[in-house]
């Protein structure tokens, strides 16, 4: 049985084939299809002629070997200095070893590579800044999850969150309606408190577009309210699509490129329907990468930029407190040990550390903020990033991955640590979970919220 | 007048008390019961595995295991749903305030009938980003009257015939007021409206004479008179009380004094004129205390 019924080369397209695909609890008949499904080496090695340029031959080609990547990458740290958690090694076990056979693997080796490509490596691209030729392994292992996912060797989890892209434009069955309607809902629940808020649903030339996790509108919809208070309260022009709201692309994490391509172009269609001044997104790193960084590009962009200037949402934050936005009571600040997780996809990636450090300043009461060691772009990833936090079938390694994040926040002290991004959210909760080290996790929005000074005329009538 | 519940229902210990005035109430007004438990918080991002709050376990949550725990909720509840009663059974996944709200807004219940506090602070399933517990939430923002039943004490409930209704004076009592004459109207049951003269917060660092707190619950009194006299009126009895003290105390003393078997009041009146903020804590502390199910109104 070369194809599975649920383990194939197909994407999932419709939602009857997501609901077959979520209805194998596990995945176990889908990893057991796995088994017998077949590479088609010629495809592979057709692809690969086709998509690797010569930035990746020539990193497969230079490295050296000198192994200064190995202890860079925390996956090595965590688990005893293991040889075959060096990034050199684990790239050039897999990819290098395709092209090298010009595609002629089999299907041991295809699941083999699955898991290094997603239990070994979470694209945190950490290594990339300490090899000497700047060869960047994340980036690599992000091209092979494309050529593994084109032969169906992709885990159970990301296939759907895939085709939830392709049919809801969404990570999660969150419809459009879904979406308006859970937001509305929530400025409802809110308005007492907040007078005037709203949700400015498809505004034209507002200044601000402002985009989501489909995550928030399923579990966590105070995200929304809070999202709203924050720029009702800084007196923003803001404005939500009711289509292309979804900022976030597990279809990056399973390599289906056409995916990821369809939804960045959801969220790049509604930024030329309501051409606001700027697009901002949650507390999301992948988010941010996927639809900012890498986003124009699989969108074909030729200036490598999205249709509208696009922010972080800490980016926003940090210019609304400096600028006096919004305004901080300072008695309220937090007067407790607090440390800060750096997301390695917009803090290593793209360099905005500073804005997530004027935020401490303003927040956190002068000496109670501690940095993790290492910190900024030399941070660890939180153990989760790169999809590894949703997989079933790669948890335990997830778990021991949550080392590395455990111990640096445990040797600062602080039992607070805030998160502006999911994923680490997810991996500092599950950390909390799995080792029980007695802290607390936030991210910015509810505790920028409860120390706000808010002028007199937006408070609620005595 | 209670046609459709909602009983938000941890489907354990906790939430017996609570299970005992819902059915009770449920049979005696032939209302329909919406039987709702929340089985767990998604965690792992965006995977399918879910840690069940009663076992513990991660679990993958399909429709077997749905199917499964709405199975286990009716044999929790069998010695209930063996008499006919007009009920069906909804289990959801998500952070349990959040959810019932949710649950709320589909099904536009007249009432929200849940426990107490499943007493376990460190329950790490629910630990998670939650601030305040399920009941705060629910009870902030339900836009139908919530009722709470918190001690073992609070559910022998033999049906209504006295009920309590605490006032701060604030707009959302007001509403909480109609609420109460409502229900004693439709219920045939007599209605003590009740103001507790706070003498702790309201002037701290002062003593008050004795001859200042009895004019201020002559005041207070004819604030009541004012307010509700004329409606109280319609009912086939009513008594109007004010008593000095820590108002939650209070209120809890004067219930059982009048063996109250309700006790109505609002939630959220931080708009009270007094600005007292401690009014959203007075009802929660009352919940926590009272002898009988407690009914906060918020909308």
């Amino acid at each position: 049985m070369p194809e599975g019924t649920l383990c194939n080369k197909m994407p999932v397209d419709t939602a009857e084939g997501i609901t077959t695909l979520l209805s194998d609890t596990s995945g176990d008949t889908y990893y057991q299809e796995m088994k017998e499904l077949e590479v088609d080496s010629d495809l592979l090695w057709k692809t690969i002629q086709n998509t690797c340029k010569s930035r990746m031959k020539t990193w497969l080609e230079i490295c050296a070997h000198c192994g200064m990547c190995a202890e860079s990458c925390f996956l090595y740290l965590v688990n005893g200095r293991d040889p075959k958690q060096v990034p050199a090694y684990k790239i050039q076990s897999t990819l290098g070893e395709i092209i090298k056979r010009k595609g002629k693997v089999d299907n041991q080796f295809m699941r083999d590579t699955m898991e290094v490509a997603w239990a070994k490596c979470t694209c945190c691209n950490r290594c990339g800044m300490y090899c000497p030729h700047g060869i960047d392994t994340g980036i690599m292992f992000g091209y092979l999850r494309g050529l593994l996912y084109q032969q169906g060797f992709v885990p159970w989890e990301l296939k759907i969150g895939a085709g939830m892209h392709r049919v809801y434009r969404a990570q999660m069955d969150v419809t459009d309606a879904d979406f308006v309607d859970t937001f509305e809902w929530m400025v409802e629940e809110y308005e007492d408190d907040y007078p005037g808020l709203t949700v400015p649903v498809d505004k034209e030339g507002a200044g601000i577009m402002y985009t989501v996790n489909a995550r928030e509108v399923k579990h966590y919809p105070e995200d929304l309210a809070e999202a709203a208070i924050l720029f009702h309260i800084a007196g923003e022009n803001w404005t939500v699509p009711s289509k292309g709201w979804e900022e976030t692309s597990l279809a990056m994490f399973a390599g289906d490129w056409a995916a990821c391509k369809m939804q960045v172009e959801s969220v790049y269609d509604a930024m030329e329907r309501l051409k606001p001044k700027r697009m901002i997104g949650t507390e999301c790193g992948h988010a941010h990468r996927a639809t900012v960084i890498e986003g124009p590009y699989w969108a074909g962009r030729k200036n490598g930029q999205p249709p509208v200037e696009s922010i972080h949402y800490v980016e926003w934050l940090a210019e609304a407190l400096n600028t006096g936005k919004l305004k901080i009571d300072p008695s309220k600040r937090i007067k407790e040990p607090v440390t800060l997780q750096d997301s390695c996809n917009y803090i290593r990636n793209q360099g905005l550390k500073q804005a997530t450090r004027d935020i401490m300043k303003h927040i956190v009461a002068p000496g109670y903020f501690i940095e993790m060691s290492p910190n900024k772009e030399h941070n660890y990833c939180c153990g989760g990033g790169g999809g590894f936090n949703g997989i079933g079938k790669f948890r335990k390694q997830r778990n021991i991955a949550l080392i590395a994040k455990r111990d640096q926040i445990l040797a600062t002290g602080a039992k607070l640590v805030l998160a502006p991004c999911h994923n680490c959210w997810d991996a500092i909760r599950d950390l909390e979970e799995e080792y029980e080290i007695g802290i607390r996790w936030s991210f910015l929005k509810p505790i920028v919220i409860k120390m706000l000074d808010i002028p007199d005329h937006l408070r609620p009538e005595e | 007048m209670f046609k459709k519940i909602l009983f938000a229902t941890s489907a354990t210990e906790a939430s017996d008390h609570a299970a005992r005035v819902a059915f009770n109430i449920a049979k005696t007004y032939q209302s329909n019961l919406n039987i709702f438990h929340v089985l767990g918080v998604p965690t792992r991002g965006y995977s399918q595995v879910v840690v069940d709050v009663k076992t513990k376990e991660r679990v993958d949550v399909d429709e077997d295991y749905t199917a499964w725990v709405t199975e286990e909720i009716k044999i929790y509840y069998e010695k209930y749903l063996d008499e006919p009663l007009d009920y069906t059974i909804d289990v959801a996944i998500g952070l349990p305030a959040r959810e019932i709200l949710r649950q709320a807004k589909t099904l536009q219940p007249d009432l929200i009938l849940i426990g107490g506090s499943t007493g376990d602070e460190d329950d790490i399933v629910y630990k998670k980003s939650s601030v305040g517990s399920t009941l705060q939430k629910v009870a902030k923002a339900a836009k139908c009257p919530v009722l709470i039943v918190n001690r073992p004490a609070a559910s022998f409930w033999g049906g209504l015939s006295n009920i309590v209704f605490g006032t701060d004076f604030s707009k959302t009592s007001d509403k909480a007021f109609d609420f109460a004459i409502k229900v004693a109207k439709a219920l045939d049951c007599e209605l003590s409206v009740f103001h507790a003269l706070d003498i702790t917060s309201l002037h701290t660092g002062k003593m008050l004479s004795q001859d200042e707190i009895e004019q201020q619950i002559r005041e207070c009194l004819r604030k009541i008179r004012s307010r509700y006299e004329s409606r109280l009126k319609e009912l086939k009895g009513y008594s109007m009380d004010v008593w000095e003290g820590i108002p939650f105390i209070e209120i809890v003393k004067y219930a059982r004094d009048k063996q109250a078997d309700l006790l109505i009041m609002a939630h959220h009146s931080r708009r009270a004129p007094s600005g007292d903020i401690k009014l959203g804590g007075n009802v929660e502390q009352v919940i926590v205390r009272a002898g009988c199910p407690v009914i906060s109104i918020n909308k």
